[in-house]
């Protein structure tokens, strides 16, 4: 209920305070990853763990909230993660190419230097299997011993054919167990056991092919080498005894891996550059739009805070410029419809107060000729006289509206001054009750007061918080049906409040806001000549929200109405809530009474929603209010946006925790409700007495 | 929009100054031009050696296999003696406990042509029997002693094993090993190697350098076990035997390294510290740079370089000694550098030629003998180049002299009485003492004779009794202790190397003091020796034909060892040939074509068409 408010605090739009509300939901994707995924739920066991990632997250907020505000960063990071993957994804594929390329080539001239090596040892064996044959007879225990020195010059001829293109390796033939005595032989300083895997060894032993193997070279020490990458192909040859041995020629990659080490830093080089020159690009190119986009945010904002002549500066003729010459058209059109706007209101106001002033003079005279022709009315014939008392009652009346029109006037033209100084509301309040006193015991009215055992002391303009409360206490008794009135102070937190309670005719749905407006009725029919100009409630609204206060009005048709003022404590200081809750506990919701004034159904309450969607704009459907007009505990809602305050300003209390529920259960269907009710105005003639407003 | 001013304030600017845009443009494009092509100019620098790529091909050893069999044994062990095992610990594993103990392999070196054979003497034709004979066979190439030393052989190798069945493992073991270690020669040539170990000539005084003359003497070390220290070690223990009566070492008797299993390295600056043990500790500083320069001149081709020695013993270091100190402590022959090559023009005089140089336009020699009164047939030059001597073009005459403007020219020195001009004189030679040595060719009095200072008394060097033939060729080394001849028996001539004593002691004595000992074959395998003449401190190069064969030039180590590296290109028709000691001088030749030399690294080069006996002092 807290919402159906007329509000008096200081303008504010209704967009401002959904902010950063929206930008909070839009960019805690990021925080909620990390506090609900990442952070929270992996380490809630381990509050040092927390700890340390707290510490570790401080600095990175900052970044984050950079990266949450900046388009640019984004776009530049995004760009240069993307250009990342790829360099990297094309220096894979590029460098497994050339590495395939390269071992092919070197796997095809080192398997026909092999084999033509292979090819050369055979020869050389026969040659010298030959030679010995031709010898003589003494031949093969000769020819068996001669391997020794005929192997290490195979391997000595073999190997001087490749300085440093290749090794070549001897091993015996060890599948047989009879190595024959030989043991291996190698050039090049080579380590042959350890330069030759096991497995191929074994494979040539069992089969009599060519086999090729990928290895590590391993040097001797003296050598100075280190292990180098390695092909090595082998094959199982005889010697001229015809015993098998094996035969390795190891290919060293160095030359093969120094080239991929170079297209390796070529590419990381070029990758580099890529990267680096398409996150520039990116830089360069986003900042050429996010400049102007920034610059008009800049100019909107400073537009938006009133500063209407601000225009973006615009050179050339591109999309960008189109934009900022459409932006200052608009700036151009907003500023002089409002310029044209507020002349127009000037000259009205001025024109009000002119009127009025204008208005006096005449009205002096004719004030002064009235009471010449009021005292006189004795004299007269009774209908004279009837006419001369009628004459002095409405001048009266256009005296107090005269008065009215010139101070309202005065607010609009923001002439209205604040002379602030500590009082105690109580005695304000004592002075207004004790001036209603007679009209109250003319309705029959009895005014209390409560709440007033301590003082209760804000720093206000006593004249115009008498002012509010003299019309508030005034209004109740006149529509109070003689039943009592009860004001009611209360200070907490910052605030004092007062709040009027009437148990008359109350208020219909959508009134509650309505009864600030200048000139509003309850009733239109009702003809001017009773109750008060129409401006009382207006200039009260005005008053109070001169204090920075609000004053709001709450009311049920047939439930009576409760008006409340909330001031600060101190003057400018911004209100947070108020101390009374503008629905009093004697509703007849919170009594759960019907129209009827029977006990509605309990569960009414319980079944309503209680979904609040963004903002304050509640649009939940009633459930259990199926037929509003009817229903007695109808809320009357103020639309508020069209209040200068919204009841969002009021902090819901926990103590309060009905009230609270109610805050959500009212305002469902409020809307439609008040407009059905104003179709029904008319019939609805019980209500009609209801008007409010002097 | 300040980025659009801008933006537009650019182009504005590049508008006005078109040129200069196109001109930074073209810049930028020959910059990058000139990095996307190769270089065709550009800074110098220096070309760090690279080491040249190892290809020797090592022989690992292995052990002895479980229940190996009596021939595996066999030519696993003979395997094992090939490999690079420092002491031959895996062919030690080949024999029984105490042959192993007993074996000395470092005793001597038997290099076979072709590996050794081995027969098996089959004992009672039993076949399961527990010990088995063998014999290595082969043909003799050269044997190492245990000093090193390198001594062509001859003759049928054959040496005995014994293989036994050891009792308790079951396992073929040898028990009587060869002596020594028996190899081919083309894993000697891999596993060896030659170097000069440098001592002092003892009885020389060099007549015309104030230095004493380092003496090299060749020895065999196994090129893959350490050889530095094994050089280190190897000088320490002295001259070889061969050289010893006339070389002295300047390390005192008995020094030796400090540990037995010290490894020389030298370190980042190239200087090596070699600890003696305590006999050395109480050298004097001239004779410790003495040490040093012997040292340095030893191990002045293996890698890695040596540049500086460290002598220390007892804790103590004793001298230490850069590379460009040790030539002032003794003269090696193959950095004292000539000035001059000689040659006799077509007018049979002695003209000379800038040595290092490529100049082919000679100038006559002052003095007597280049003014061509006396046609000359040969000549020879001191190695001060002070002096000359030549022998007249009918070879009956040898005259001497001085190399100075004016000088006459004398009576002949020595007359030769042979029937012809080619039994008469040999080509002189001087040596480092200024003596002038020539051979006398008459058949019926073939001498050697030395003419002190060149102008003494012919003096009649006694040659050793078992010198058959004649001397055909003389030339003296640098040091002055060993002399080089072309003896000539039969139609065989063979290149002898001799060492020069000279007996200092008795005035009495002195006129046959001077005498030619222990000649030895270089050239075992030539048929006839045509030229040759000193190329290093311990090498030769030789213009010869195998038998067989034909004429090839060759270089030769005063060993007998055929030295690594090429032979020089191939020349035709050489008579005469002279090298310097200094390796950087190039190979001068007589041949068809006149003079020629041969620059390291180029082809023969003609230097003179018709000018004949070339030759470096010496």
């Amino acid at each position: 209920m807290s919402r159906d408010s007329a509000a008096a605090a200081p303008g504010r739009t209704g967009a401002r305070p959904e902010r950063p509300v929206g930008r909070k939901k839009a960019g805690s994707r990021w925080g909620r990853f990390l506090e609900g995924g990442l952070l929270q739920g992996g380490v809630q066991g381990s509050p040092v763990l927390r700890l340390v990632l707290r510490w570790v997250r401080r600095p990175l907020l900052p970044v984050m909230r950079l990266w949450r505000r900046n388009i640019q960063l984004k776009v530049v990071v995004t760009t240069l993660l993307m250009s990342l993957g790829v360099v990297l994804l094309l220096g894979f594929v590029v460098i497994g190419q050339v590495r395939n390329g390269l071992l092919d080539a070197k796997v095809k001239a080192s398997q026909s230097q092999a084999t033509g090596g292979f090819a050369a040892a055979k020869q050389n064996a026969d040659e010298a299997a030959a030679g010995t044959a031709d010898d003589g007879a003494a031949g093969d225990e000769h020819a068996e011993q001669n391997v020794i020195q005929w192997m290490s010059d195979l391997v000595t001829s073999l190997s001087s054919g490749g300085q440093g293109a290749f090794e070549v390796v001897t091993l015996p033939a060890s599948a047989g167990g009879d190595t024959g005595g030989r043991g291996p032989r190698a050039s090049g300083r080579v380590i042959p056991t350890d330069s030759v895997p096991e497995d191929l060894r074994e494979r040539i032993d069992s089969n009599t092919g060519v086999f090729q193997s990928y290895t590590r070279i391993v040097y001797h020490p003296t050598a100075h080498k280190d292990p180098q990458p390695a092909l090595v192909i082998g094959k199982q040859v005889n010697d001229p005894n015809n015993n098998p041995y094996q035969l390795y020629y190891l290919f060293p990659l160095t030359q093969e891996e120094k080239s991929l080490s170079l297209v390796k830093g070529t590419l990381a080089t070029a990758g580099l550059f890529v990267v680096v020159l398409l996150g520039a690009i990116a830089w360069l190119v986003v900042r050429q739009v996010v400049t102007p986009v920034r610059m008009a945010a800049g100019i909107a904002e400073r537009l938006s805070a009133g500063r209407l002549q601000e225009r973006m500066k615009v050179t050339g003729e591109d999309d960008i410029a189109r934009l900022g010459e459409a932006f200052n058209k608009m700036a151009q059109n907003l500023q002089l419809k409002i310029q044209q706007l507020e002349d127009l209101s000037r000259m009205q106001r001025r024109f009000v107060s002119d009127v009025s002033h204008e208005l006096r003079t005449p009205l002096t005279t004719v004030r002064m000729a009235a009471d010449v022709i009021h005292e006189a009315r004795e004299d007269f014939d009774p209908v004279t006289a009837r006419s001369a008392e009628l004459l002095a009652d409405q001048l009266d009346r256009f005296e107090s509206l005269l008065a009215d029109l010139l101070e309202i006037s005065r607010f609009d033209a923001g002439a209205a001054a604040l002379e602030a100084e500590p009082i105690d509301l109580r005695e304000v309040v004592r002075r207004v009750v004790s001036g209603a006193e007679p009209l109250a015991e003319r309705k029959g009215t009895q005014i209390r007061v409560v709440g007033d055992q301590q003082p209760i002391v804000a720093e206000a303009d006593a004249r115009r918080v008498e002012r509010v409360l003299r019309n508030l206490v005034v209004n109740a008794v006149e529509h109070g049906e003689g039943k009592d009135v009860v004001v009611k102070l209360a200070s907490a937190g910052g605030a004092v409040a007062v709040a009027v309670r009437d148990y008359g005719v109350g208020l219909k749905p959508g009134e509650a806001t309505r009864v600030f407006s200048r000139f509003w009725r309850a009733d239109p029919a009702r003809a001017r000549t009773t109750g008060g100009t129409g401006l009382g409630l207006s200039i009260a609204l005005e008053d109070a929200r001169l204090h920075g206060g609000w004053l709001q009005a709450w009311g049920e048709p047939g439930g009576g109405s409760q008006f409340r003022l909330t001031l600060p404590r101190t003057a400018d200081e911004p209100l947070r809530g108020s101390p009374i809750p503008l629905e009093p506990k004697d509703s007849r919701r919170n009594r759960g009474l019907n129209d009827a004034g029977l006990p509605s159904g309990g569960g009414e309450k319980v079944a309503t929603v209680p979904a609040q969607t963004s903002g304050d704009q509640v649009s939940v459907m009633p459930t259990r209010d199926p037929i509003p007009s009817r229903h007695g505990g109808a809320v009357p809602k103020a639309d508020p946006t069209a209040l200068p305050g919204n009841g969002a300003r009021v902090v819901p209390r926990p103590a309060s925790g009905a009230r609270r529920q109610e805050d959500i259960a009212g305002p469902p269907g409020a809307e439609e409700r008040s407009s059905e009710e104003a179709g029904q105005d008319g019939e609805s003639s019980k209500h009609g007495e209801a008007s409010r407003g002097r | 929009m300040g980025r659009h001013r801008v933006g537009a304030d650019r182009e504005g600017r590049a508008r006005r100054t078109p040129g200069r845009t196109v001109a930074y443009a073209a810049c930028g494009v020959v910059l990058l031009a000139g990095c996307a092509s190769m270089p065709d100019s550009g800074d110098l620098r220096g070309v760090e050696s690279t080491p040249r790529q190892d290809t020797q091909v090592r022989v690992f050893a292995m052990p002895p296999r479980e229940d190996a069999s009596s021939s595996e044994i066999v030519s696993g062990f003979l395997e094992a003696l090939t490999s690079d095992d420092p002491d031959y610990e895996t062919a030690r594993k080949y024999l029984t406990a105490e042959a192993a103990r007993k074996w000395l392999p470092r005793q001597a070196t038997t290099v076979l042509a072709d590996g050794p054979g081995v027969d098996v003497e089959h004992l009672g034709g039993r076949e399961e029997t527990d010990s088995l004979s063998y014999t290595l066979t082969g043909t003799k190439v050269a044997t190492v002693d245990a000093q090193q030393s390198y001594a062509p052989a001859g003759g049928d190798y054959s040496e005995p094993m014994h293989l036994t069945r050891e009792k308790k493992s079951k396992q073929w073991r040898i028990d009587v090993p060869p002596r020594g270690v028996v190899m081919g020669k083309s894993d000697f040539q891999r596993n060896y190697m030659s170097v000069d170990k440098y001592y002092f000539a003892t009885n020389t005084q060099l007549g015309t350098s104030p230095h004493t003359a380092a003496v090299a003497d060749p020895v065999f070390v196994r090129r893959n076990v350490d050889p530095m220290t094994q050089m280190v070690r190897s000088l320490l223990k002295g001259p070889t035997s061969w050289l010893d009566p006339v070389a002295r070492t300047s390390f005192p008797t008995g020094t030796a390294l400090k540990n037995d299993d010290t490894t020389l390295t030298p370190n980042d600056q190239n200087r090596l510290t070699v600890p003696l043990n305590d006999k050395a500790a109480r050298v004097g500083l001239s004779q410790c740079n003495e040490m040093a320069a012997q040292l340095l001149f030893t191990l002045q081709n293996v890698t890695p370089t040596v540049d500086e020695v460290q002598l220390e013993a007892g804790d103590r270091q004793l001298c230490a000694l850069r590379e460009d100190q040790a030539e002032e402590v003794a003269a090696r022959g193959s950095v004292e550098r000539a000035t001059y090559l000689y040659f006799l023009d077509d007018k049979h005089r002695l003209v000379r030629l800038a040595a290092a140089t490529n100049d082919t336009d000679p100038d006559p020699v002052p003095g007597a003998l280049g003014e061509g009164e006396t046609q000359l047939k040969s000549v020879a030059v001191s190695r001060d180049e002070d002096m000359a001597a030549g022998v007249g073009v009918d070879g009956k005459n040898l005259y001497v002299g001085a190399l100075v403007s004016g000088g006459p020219l004398g009576e002949p020195e020595l007359t030769s009485a042979g029937p012809s001009a080619e039994e008469r004189l040999t080509a002189p030679s001087w040596d480092a003492q200024g003596d002038l040595w020539v051979a006398d060719r008459d058949p019926r009095n073939p001498r050697l004779l030395l003419l002190k200072e060149g102008v003494g008394d012919p003096l009649v060097v006694k040659t050793p009794p078992g010198l058959e033939g004649r001397i055909e060729s003389v030339r003296v080394a640098a040091d002055g202790v060993r002399i080089a001849l072309v003896v000539k028996q039969g139609e065989k001539s063979s290149l002898l190397i001799g060492r020069i004593e000279r007996a200092e002691d008795g005035k009495e004595a002195e006129r046959s003091a001077v005498s030619v000992h222990e000649l030895r074959s270089a050239t075992p395998e030539l048929e006839e020796v045509t030229a040759m003449s000193w190329a290093g401190d311990s090498r030769l190069v030789v213009v010869g034909r195998e038998q067989g064969g034909v004429q090839t030039m060759r270089y030769v180590q005063v060993d007998g060892s055929t030295p690594e590296g090429p032979a020089p290109a191939a020349l035709s028709g050489v008579k005469e040939i002279t090298a310097s000691e200094d390796a950087r001088l190039p190979l001068i030749g007589y041949s068809e074509d006149g003079i020629v030399r041969l620059p390291s690294g180029a082809q023969w080069q003609k230097v003179a068409t018709d000018g004949t006996a070339p030759v470096y002092p010496g």
